[in-house]
């Protein structure tokens, strides 16, 4: 559990987004266990105030839950985790959308470019 | 109370080994007095009698028995009793600035203790008095001790016996550190208990305001001493004689402790209000 | 709750504090920014009774401090407090003779933590174990309080990373700290509370988090505004 964290957001909302792309990519299972709030903070070098401000967020998006006397675990629930892939690729689709806009592109050729670029990513990777 | 005793236990550790070398030089010295003040005696005494030939009795007419007062009035006796009183006085001042000078800042501490303050004050007297008496203890263990010896070197016819209560007596400088009636001890140690304070206000007000509280200080010393000695200059110059003495000596008591109260006093309001470290 | 308010210090005719003011919550770490000699040092020793204020107010939950306080407050300098010639084992138990506070687990667990060796003389040590030592001795305490001054000044880089964990640890939790500091960078992201301090004022007090979340700046781009304009 190695996280960059920039100076300019909001620590718990990149502790959030960091839980997130973790979820979204299978590396934390539903119903697997997370770390204490106080692990949390002593990993990731921050506030224990904000690994616990962190933690709320996530129970309050759903992403996480608390039986009593028991550590937090992801949650099960299949339309939450759904939506935190959708919500990230959203984020980054729009990202690019923006940023690409201002080239004004025709969208197919658009399209294609980001096909290649992928899959030869993919390739590259693989 | 407890804390109050904690930390005359810490103060005195501090101050233990100043304290036993103090104790060891005393004893040294003082034995080698004894031991070169016979021999002195001694050999004059071989080398007339048998080099010189002059009979017994001739020589003690013209040098005189050999009295332990000698010894006593020696510097070899004397300068240990000077160089403790010296390290005592020199302590006095030692005890509070040791705390913050240099890299030293057990000051801190101290003054972050979640007791008074003012038993700081109580525990740097405390440690200033015991070592006093310590070292006033040890002389009168170590005056028999001494006068043993000098008597297993001196032959007794002669030697002129004195006993150590006369020898005590008949010496000021000693009779001061070791008073020979109990009035005398509480009068003496008092005056000596109200210096301290007195001196210990005045550092306090030194470390308050600085370069101000030198002067505060000394202000504050010269005003106590006024204070203290004005009954004598009243009754002296102003009310020619009107108190018996031992209403004087009375109105003297309750000045001193009037002293000592007020100092005790200063000092707390200084260590709470106006100390900084 | 810490609560400075309007506090004065002169030193001869200057004036190193002029109306200083903050809070420092319970369970929050508060950072008193500025550069060396704006009396950052100073407003802590206020705060302890270290050294008379010429005007103002200081309060301890509510009350201003009493001997008594000193089982719920502490202070770690910037330099040790304890006699250099005594063993980090003797300063621990000068520490319990004293305080009803000294928490004797705690403490020991401190040691393995900083793996400090409490047969080790004060004064032997190095410059970022005595720091440690310090800590430990003030961290020991069951206090709601904990002040430190410039904790990570002068420091090797290991020592700072373990004193920095501190922060991160349960040794800290639910306490109200106040560290002061001249220079943020590695402890950005372990403060909750920012008190800039300037010419004897304070300049600005806001929450890190706060600054994030509703400007998008960090604590550095706040001071850089404060400081430049």
């Amino acid at each position: 559990m190695n996280v960059k964290l920039n100076n300019r957001d909001p620590v718990y909302l990149q502790i959030v987004r960091y839980f997130k792309e973790k979820i979204a990519i299978g590396e934390f299972e539903p119903g697997e266990e997370i770390p204490s709030r106080r692990e949390l903070a002593n990993r990731m070098k921050i506030n224990p105030n904000t690994a616990q401000r962190a933690y709320k967020e996530m129970e309050e998006q759903g992403l996480i839950y608390t039986e009593k006397n028991h550590p937090s675990k992801i949650t099960t629930d299949k339309m939450t985790l759904g939506m935190v892939r959708e919500e990230l690729l959203v984020e980054a689709v729009d990202t690019f959308v923006t940023s690409v806009r201002s080239i004004n592109v025709p969208v197919d050729e658009l399209l294609d470019l980001v096909k290649e670029k992928y899959t030869g990513n993919d390739d590259k990777e693989a | 109370m407890k804390n109050y005793l904690k930390l005359v236990n810490f103060e005195f550790n501090r101050v233990a080994k100043l304290f036993v070398v103090l104790l060891g030089i005393t004893f040294v010295v003082q034995m080698l007095g004894v031991f070169f003040e016979a021999k002195k005696y001694l050999d004059m005494a071989n080398q007339q009698i048998y080099e010189e030939m002059v009979p017994k009795a001739q020589f003690l007419q013209m040098y005189g028995q050999m009295s332990f007062m000698e010894v006593v009035r020696s510097a070899w006796f004397l300068a240990p009793i000077a160089l403790c009183v010296a390290g005592v006085a020199f302590y006095i001042f030692l005890i509070w600035y040791r705390d913050w000078v240099g890299k030293n800042t057990f000051i801190y501490r101290l003054l972050m203790l979640p007791t008074t303050r003012l038993n700081i004050f109580y525990a740097k007297i405390t440690t200033i008095l015991v070592m006093t008496f310590g070292l006033v203890a040890f002389q009168i263990i170590l005056l028999p001790i001494e006068k043993w010896i000098f008597n297993g070197m001196i032959p007794i016819e002669f030697r002129n016996d004195m006993g150590l209560i006369e020898v005590v007596t008949s010496m000021p400088e000693l009779s001061l550190i070791i008073p020979n009636s109990l009035l005398q001890l509480v009068l003496y140690y008092g005056a000596g208990l109200l210096a301290v304070s007195i001196l210990f206000t005045g550092i306090l007000l030194e470390r308050s305001f600085k370069w101000k509280g030198i002067f505060a200080g000394l202000l504050y010393g010269a005003i106590a001493v006024v204070v203290f000695i004005s009954p004598l200059l009243l009754q002296d110059f102003v009310l020619d004689g009107f108190f018996y003495p031992i209403e004087l000596f009375m109105i003297e008591i309750v000045m001193g402790l009037i002293l000592l109260v007020a100092s005790i006093w200063l000092s707390g309001f200084l260590l709470k209000k106006k100390i900084t470290v | 709750m810490i609560e400075v308010k309007e506090i004065e210090k002169k030193y001869g005719r200057k004036k190193i504090l002029k109306g200083v003011s903050f809070t420092a919550n319970k369970g929050e770490i508060t950072c008193l920014i500025g550069l060396n000699g704006v009396g950052k040092t100073t407003i802590l020793n206020a705060i302890m009774a270290l050294t008379p204020i010429n005007k103002g107010q200081i309060l301890i939950d509510g009350e201003p401090l009493k001997e008594k306080t000193f089982e719920k407050i502490t202070f770690i300098p910037d330099a040790i407090t304890m006699l250099p010639q005594m063993k980090i084992a003797e300063a621990m138990e000068f520490m319990k003779d004293f305080y009803t506070c000294w928490n004797q687990d705690r403490a020991t667990e401190l040691l393995g933590f900083f793996r400090l060796n409490k047969d080790d003389r004060i004064s032997s040590l190095s410059k970022g174990n005595t720091a440690k030592v310090n800590l430990l001795l003030g961290l020991a305490l069951d206090v709601d309080y904990v002040l430190m001054d410039e904790p990570f000044s002068g420091i090797d880089m290991f020592s700072r990373e373990e004193i920095a964990n501190v922060f991160t640890s349960h040794l800290i939790e639910n306490r109200g700290v106040i560290i002061t500091t001249h220079e943020i960078g590695d402890i950005e992201h372990l403060i909750d509370k920012v008190v800039l301090i300037d010419n004897g004022l304070v300049t600005k007090e806001f929450n890190a988090e706060e600054a994030r979340e509703n400007e998008g700046k960090s604590v550095i781009d706040v001071m850089r505004e404060v400081y430049i304009g």
